[in-house]
């Protein structure tokens, strides 16, 4: 037998824990803006979904490059083209996707009246701005994680995707709620 | 056209998986009376929503290696190495929303936040979503493994994303119920 329970649990648990732990933070973090996300549900709707495309575009950028690295065509190096490459496309998907989604969030807000006080273009602005901060974040230390894991013998698939995702939720948070006071939204 | 191609294989998923967020956000949306009444809720869906993505994606990895190993496929999917993965994942979910209970409870009651959730409450919420949403999302992937290797495909490709868009669905939904039912029962 390969598999049992205990080494699920065992291997498992350290780094689920640590998760969890930075995960609590970007809690608190919506905790301490509670009030202010309840007067304006739409950004609580969007939250889960600019943390879903960061994660995302954050650990297939992590598989590519670990796959590059496997197989020797990325090499470890910060002027490496095809990472650059790699970089170059996943912003530009992140891009689109942000634009796509906030259009889709805002008519779904105004559809179920939670739309107030906010234009769609003011929205649009404010989710594909948090978003290109939260992808160029993320894309680092997709990046960043990848090349240093592999350095040391790491296998990049196990290690990239948790980190990537980790990070990405508490940043997409962080980020949202300061393109929300530069703009100058009620939060 | 290298970079074409690629748009073309990953843009249509992330919108995807982005529109299966968008049902966990309008959930999370509609629940903004839970979050006045029950302090701290909002602090562990985050938590329980990456606890989740985790240990379900790590199991559908888990499981994607096991076919290309050769221990379990179509007509030998209920062995001994799928129970102990099962019960691995639901061990650790067990585990990890007794965590996030007491810990949101623990910095919720520390400065600067000083809100004073009732811990009692909060970690039931936190283990009746965790174990619900567990049993629920590994039935899920056992169903999707199945039908992905009646029709021959490699689990690699497809179990991630599907987990990653109907888990964030189902652990919303599992949050929701258990704070409503909490609600009512304590």
């Amino acid at each position: 037998m390969i598999y049992s329970w205990k080494k699920i649990v065992k291997y498992g648990l350290p780094l689920l824990t640590f998760t969890i732990l930075i995960e609590i933070f970007a809690g608190q973090i919506l905790q301490g803006k509670q009030d202010a996300l309840i007067k304006l549900p739409i950004f609580l709707i969007s939250i889960p979904v600019i943390n879903s495309v960061g994660g995302n575009i954050g650990s297939v950028l992590g598989a590519r490059l670990a796959s590059g690295l496997h197989v020797g065509y990325i090499s470890l190096s910060m002027k490496d083209k095809e990472m650059h490459d790699n970089l170059f496309i996943s912003l530009l998907i992140g891009f689109i996707t942000y634009l796509i989604l906030a259009i889709v969030i805002y008519f779904i807000a105004v559809f179920g009246n939670l739309v107030e006080d906010i234009a769609l273009i003011e929205f649009i602005a404010i989710i594909v701005f948090t978003g290109a901060l939260l992808i160029s974040t993320v894309a680092l230390v997709s990046i960043f994680t990848a090349f240093l894991s592999f350095k040391r013998g790491l296998d990049p698939d196990d290690i990239v995707a948790p980190v990537v995702t980790t990070v990405g939720d508490v940043m997409g948070i962080v980020f949202l709620f300061v393109i929300l006071g530069l703009i100058g939204v009620g939060i | 056209m290298y970079a074409k191609e690629m748009v073309k294989q990953s843009l249509p998923l992330i919108v995807f998986c982005g529109l299966g967020a968008i049902v966990a956000g309008s959930t999370l949306g509609v629940m903004t009376d839970l979050l006045e009444e029950i302090p701290g809720l909002i602090v562990v869906i985050p938590a329980i929503i990456a606890m989740r993505g985790n240990i379900s994606t790590a199991f559908g990895s888990r499981l994607g290696s096991a076919y290309h190993l050769g221990i379990i496929d179509a007509e030998n999917l209920w062995n001994e190495e799928l129970k102990q993965n099962i019960i691995g994942s639901l061990i650790l979910s067990f585990l990890v929303a007794i965590i996030i209970g007491i810990l949101a409870y623990i910095t919720s009651i520390l400065p600067p936040i000083n809100v004073y959730p009732n811990p009692v409450k909060l970690i039931s919420i936190v283990l009746i979503a965790g174990v619900l949403s567990g049993i629920i999302l590994t039935l899920m992937t056992i169903v999707i493994i199945y039908l992905v290797f009646k029709r021959g495909y490699d689990p690699d490709n497809i179990t991630g994303p599907a987990l990653a868009t109907f888990g964030d669905i189902v652990t919303m939904l599992c949050i929701f119920g258990s704070a409503i039912l909490v609600e009512v029962v304590l």
